[in-house]
């Protein structure tokens, strides 16, 4: 009686077994238990090949229930077992020079990437500041055209639509305006100058800017703005003076 | 310069498509043959051969992209001018974003924005490079200290227009 059950729990474990180890497979399973009743479960670590007796059917069976129970949380126990058990060999193997070599190798890399890091802030803040600050030459030449294009004087000499750029670099690109910036009685100035052609052939101007900064609130003001006709006889349309706000 | 007396717009697109097919072909040939040359079998007939099969197969692909990318970036760019009419460097970084969108334009748009950003970023990198060579080399020329005075077109402010011109220093 007690063979027939003893074999149908055999039988039922052998089951159990199969499953389970097809859906353990991945996972190591590390109990002490483990090591010396089920034998199938563990593979390539230790090779002691240890038949299941009769006697411990019991125990089989219910360390299989058990570990095909709460799976994820022993998949994540057996994880880090793992991850310990490694971890443990594996730091007495390394000597310590190697780890003092790879620290190195790990200190220069991030001096590297340091550097980088700096390189692109410090390009990033020049562009930023030569878009969006509005004392940068940029900002200056674009509101300068702006007047320019709705100065009467100058679109009906031009013709409409009038359009603007500045000193030709190498690769014939034309976004680059010249300026110069001095100080006088403690206050900045800018000059810009840049070129205006309109639609009517063969008429070329430049304009000539100059922006005085205001001490009370940062902001750069419009001392005058003109433009220069190279025609014959020689031409200077004023589009803004301001100079008699000075002192 | 008589060489620029014609518009830089047209030709530029040519000009560029062109330098960039070259920087495509000789970089691209240098890493290939390099990277041939290390995968392929021990003995030096077969690095040099296999270094010569991946210089010639891929090479003209990486410089037929280089191209495509700077061709229609360069487009794109006189395109911008024209529209609105003024050359500054807003227009680069547009144009860099839209040449990065459009060639990802197959992926889908998430594809596309991402690609976008990182054209924007790469082109105000190179803008932020250019600024920072021309102010930097500039600055050696510069004399100190420059001249004060109201240049001589303007009238004066008492009396009547002169027709003589300020001596700029320096451009930047």
């Amino acid at each position: 009686m007690t063979c027939t059950f003893l074999r149908a729990v055999q039988y039922a474990e052998k089951l159990h077994r199969s499953s389970g180890s097809r859906l353990l497979l991945p996972h190591f399973v590390f109990n002490k238990a483990c090591f010396t009743t089920e034998p199938s479960l563990r593979w390539g670590l230790r090779e002691q090949k240890k038949m299941v007796r009769p006697g411990s059917f019991y125990e089989v069976a219910q360390k299989t229930v058990w570990t095909q129970g709460p799976r994820p949380q022993k998949a994540e126990d057996s994880g880090k077992q793992v991850s310990v058990r490694r971890g443990q060999r594996g730091e007495t193997a390394i000597p310590t020079t190697q780890k003092v070599k790879e620290a190195g190798r790990d200190f220069s890399y991030l001096i590297v990437v340091l550097i980088g890091i700096s390189i692109t802030g410090g390009l990033f803040y020049v562009i930023f500041k030569e878009l969006f600050s509005s004392s940068s030459p940029s900002k200056i030449y674009g509101k300068a055209l702006e007047k320019c294009r709705t100065h009467p004087e100058v679109i009906s000499f031009f013709g409409e639509p009038v359009r603007g750029y500045g000193e030709m670099t190498r690769r014939g690109r034309r976004h680059r305006v010249s300026f110069i910036e001095y100080v006088k009685d403690g206050l900045n100035y800018t000059r810009v100058k840049f070129y205006i052609e309109g639609s009517e052939p063969g008429k070329q101007g430049t304009v000539h800017v100059e922006v005085k900064e205001n001490p009370k609130n940062g902001e750069y003001e419009f001392r005058y703005i003109f433009v220069e006709v190279e025609s014959y006889p020689r031409r200077t349309i004023i589009i803004e003076d301001n100079r008699f706000q000075d002192n | 310069m008589e060489e620029y007396a014609r518009e830089p717009c047209p030709w530029r697109i040519v000009d560029d498509c062109g330098g960039a097919f070259t920087m495509g072909v000789i970089g691209g040939g240098v890493f290939q043959a390099i990277k041939g040359f290390r995968n392929a079998p021990i003995g030096i007939q077969h690095r040099l051969r296999g270094s010569v099969n991946a210089v010639r197969i891929r090479a003209p692909q990486i410089g037929g992209s280089f191209a495509v990318w700077g061709g229609l970036f360069s487009t794109i760019d006189c395109g911008l001018v024209r529209i609105r009419g003024k050359e500054d460097p807003w227009n680069s970084i547009t144009s860099g974003a839209l040449t990065g969108a459009v060639l990802a334009a197959r992926s889908g748009p998430l594809a596309m924005v991402g690609s976008a950003m990182m054209g924007g970023i790469l082109l105000a990198l190179i803008e932020g490079v250019g600024i920072l060579l021309t102010r930097y080399t500039a600055q050696q020329f510069r004399n100190a200290p420059p001249f004060l005075e109201d240049p001589s077109q303007l009238p004066p402010k008492e009396g009547t227009p002169a027709t003589s011109y300020p001596s700029y220093q320096q451009y930047h």
